[in-house]
């Protein structure tokens, strides 16, 4: 192998480790989350360092990269997307961390377990995971058929978070003493959404490396 | 490995090189860019005192090889030579087989008898990637090779004789991309074992395969720093000049 | 405009192609006149006896003896020295002043008429150095004679060597003499070689050097040393055709040994071409 070529190739390592540690921050958010763990969610907070640290590797690296390799084609196309995987890994990081800081603050009359069952955050969370792993996984597999499954998950994450406003909003007008407790709520399920809308940013991301093909802002969301 | 202080180098009248001051460690590969007429190659020949073979040069300052100057009055220069091997830039392969092209420096040196010198044209027909191609033509002459392969044989021609130093004049100019990319590879390769200062034309090529890069101009060093930094964020408005390509 | 381009074009090019067949054509009209009358007197005996009957007839054995000894001699003396010379003010002398001079007096002496050498060669060797009419004058005095163009067609040789060649050998530590020996020389042979054979021709065609050192008038014996005189085939050639006893009656005998002195030197032009490919063979600059 060409060493430039290994220098790709431990360019794709960090990612595919910090990708992992995203992956394993939002399982911990969830569990944290569903079992009102304390520990867990502070593990989590103190572990958005190691999320940072790479991002800032990551840059450094594609930097150098770039200006001492001048990649083109393919190469130049995966050292762009990894920047920007990288700096999306980063921001569901830290969204990983509100959600744990979010069961931290333990500072409002709990929901009842009944009410999140009905807004089907468990659902949300095991959506946007899985969404990460498909982009992981067509990274390594250099594949990009499973995009589609992506961009369809991300309709259910959006249809969840639609109906959880009206649920929601039904609930806080019954209930006005939660009022706190559910605009958190409220804001806790927004995060989640956001996090289905970087996963498909990454899926763009990894389909304009392998394939070249812009999806971004194209308005059709099936590659 | 090396170390130059102060060094002024002049050609009858004209002042080459202007007080320059560098140190290379060993086991890294060192590259010199710089625009023609820069002083990089003259730089290059002192370390193994090629620039003597041309009348009317002058020298100040001094060079060390491993702590010893090398312009000292003691100095053998066929030894310092064997010590410090160089690629030229254009191929020049010997009109001898690719066996005794390799086998040269080790006979010219008195250095072991047919059966070492054997097994050391092999090794370094090895160390050089060229032991695939050529292992069933030794005999044949070197210059039924192509210019990548010619230029890897030179490359094996001076390992052969085990050298601390590998100094290298654009060793890629002549080639094509895809010999030239070998050449790189090898070069990166030989790092391991060697102390390797390289000159080029070519910024690409100095980026790709150096851990040093000093920028020459004019017959000053401008700049000399980690390859990284000089190609990321270079400390002379002059070298991000000549590195953009906004030069003059 | 371009019309008139073209006719000169035309001319020029008709005027150049007729000059050089008839360069072609002269060459051919003396070889096919000597070979025509030549030819008859040519024959195995021809070859292998000595003169008899007043050099009227008889053969030419003892002058191409005489001949191969003194291009042998000659070669001997002026190959050595000459590549040598050129060796050392190509190689090592630089470009000083004295180098230049040299060249300039090696031009001049190969400009000297051959009889003059003829004469010098009888101050110094015959007499001076007393080697008598002998082959070792004789021979030295053609190396004297060929010398300078030895000089010149062996730093033409070490000239057309590349450059890269030198550097190349000397980067890997070795020697000037080292480099000379085993890269230079080597690469240099196959056009050293060329200022053999034209050196050759030259020796052996050359009368008036001879004619005081070496050269006997008539002798049918061989010769047992290099102290002896020897007969030589262009002086032979020179005496049966102005001086012999009877000028008409060897002239079938004349035209034999221009043949015979024209096949030698044809014969070692060929030899040494085929040295020159030999040596050459990895030699081909890239």
């Amino acid at each position: 192998m060409k060493h430039t070529e290994k220098e790709m190739q431990s360019l794709r390592e960090d990612i595919n480790q910090m990708w992992k540690l995203v992956i394993s921050q939002l399982e911990k958010a969830k569990q944290s989350f569903l079992k009102g763990d304390f520990e867990l969610a502070r593990e989590i907070v103190s572990r958005e360092k190691r999320v940072d640290a790479f991002e800032l590797k990551i840059d450094s690296d594609c930097e150098n990269y770039i200006a001492l390799y001048n990649p083109v084609a393919v190469d130049l196309r995966l050292v762009l997307s990894l920047i920007k995987i990288s700096s999306t890994l980063e921001r569901i990081g830290d969204f990983a961390e509100g959600i744990a800081r979010h069961v931290i603050d333990d500072d409002c009359n709990k929901l009842s377990p009944e009410l999140i069952e009905e807004l089907l955050i468990e659902k949300m969370f095991d959506t946007v995971i899985s969404m990460l792993t498909d982009g992981f996984v067509a990274l390594e597999s250099e594949n990009t058929k499973i995009s589609g499954k992506t961009m369809a998950k991300d309709e259910l994450v959006d249809e969840i978070y639609h109906n959880a406003l009206n649920i929601l909003t039904d609930f806080l007008q019954k209930n006005p003493a939660c009022i706190r407790c559910g605009l958190k709520m409220m804001l806790l399920i927004r995060k989640l959404e956001r996090i289905g809308d970087r996963c498909i940013n990454i899926v763009e991301e990894i389909v304009f490396y392998i394939d070249a093909k812009v999806l971004k802002h194209s308005g059709k969301n099936k590659p | 490995m090396i170390k130059a202080k102060n060094v002024n180098f002049y050609y009858n009248d004209f002042h080459a090189l202007k007080n320059i001051g560098m140190e290379i460690a060993a086991n890294t590969i060192t590259a010199f860019i710089g625009p023609s007429g820069c002083g990089k190659s003259t730089f290059l020949r002192l370390f193994n005192r090629m620039n003597d073979l041309i009348d009317g040069t002058r020298l100040t300052g001094t060079c060390l090889l491993r702590g010893k100057d090398i312009y000292d009055k003691s100095v053998d220069i066929d030894r310092l030579r064997k010590n410090v091997g160089m690629v030229f830039q254009k191929p020049n392969p010997f009109p001898k087989s690719i066996f005794e092209n390799v086998a040269y420096g080790l006979r010219v040196n008195n250095m072991g008898d047919k059966k070492y010198i054997a097994q050391r044209v092999e090794e370094s027909l090895i160390a050089s990637a060229l032991w695939d191609e050529v292992k069933d033509k030794l005999k044949k002459s070197a210059f039924e090779l192509s210019g990548g392969q010619q230029q890897r044989l030179c490359i094996a021609r001076a390992l052969a004789v085990s050298p601390d130093v590998l100094l290298m004049d654009e060793p890629a100019s002549a080639l094509d991309p895809i010999s030239t990319s070998k050449i790189e590879e090898l070069i990166h390769t030989l790092k391991e074992d060697y102390t390797i200062v390289i000159v080029t034309h070519n910024m690409q090529q100095a980026a790709r395969i150096s851990d040093k890069t000093g920028f020459f101009m004019l017959g000053e060093l401008i700049e000399f720093s980690d390859t990284k930094k000089m190609f990321l964020n270079p400390e002379k408005q002059e070298t991000q000049n000549y590195i953009t390509g906004r030069f003059g | 405009m371009n019309n008139h381009k073209k006719r000169s074009e035309r001319i020029a090019f008709m005027l150049f192609r007729t000059l050089g067949l008839l360069v072609v054509l002269i060459l051919f009209w003396i070889l096919g006149f000597i070979v025509y009358h030549g030819i008859g007197a040519i024959s195995w005996e021809f070859l292998t006896t000595g003169p008899a009957d007043g050099m009227t007839s008889g053969g030419i054995f003892p002058a191409i003896v005489g001949t191969l000894c003194l291009v042998a001699g000659s070669i001997l003396f002026a190959f050595p020295l000459g590549v040598m010379s050129a060796v050392y003010t190509n190689e090592y002398a630089g470009n000083s002043w004295v180098v230049r001079f040299v060249r300039v007096m090696t031009n001049n002496l190969s400009s000297i008429p051959s009889i003059v050498f003829g004469l010098f060669g009888m101050a110094l060797f015959v007499r001076a150095l007393g080697f008598g009419d002998s082959i070792l004058a004789g021979s030295l005095t053609l190396g004297l004679l060929v010398l300078p163009l030895v000089i010149r067609t062996t730093e033409e040789a070490l000239k057309a060597v590349p450059y890269s060649y030198r550097t190349g050998s000397l980067a890997l530590g070795a020697t000037k003499l080292q480099t000379i020996r085993r890269i230079i020389l080597p690469a240099a042979l196959p056009n050293i070689t060329t200022g053999l054979i034209l050196s050759i021709g030259r020796i052996s065609g050359e009368t008036a050097p001879i004619l005081f050192t070496v050269a006997a008038y008539f002798l049918p014996k061989l010769p047992n040393s290099i102290f002896d005189q020897v007969m030589a085939l262009p002086y032979h050639l020179y005496v049966i055709a102005t001086s012999g006893t009877d000028v008409e009656a060897s002239r079938p005998v004349a035209y034999g040994t221009a043949l015979t002195l024209i096949l030698i030197v044809l014969l070692m032009n060929l030899l040494a071409a085929f040295l020159r490919k030999y040596f050459g063979k990895n030699v081909k600059h890239n």
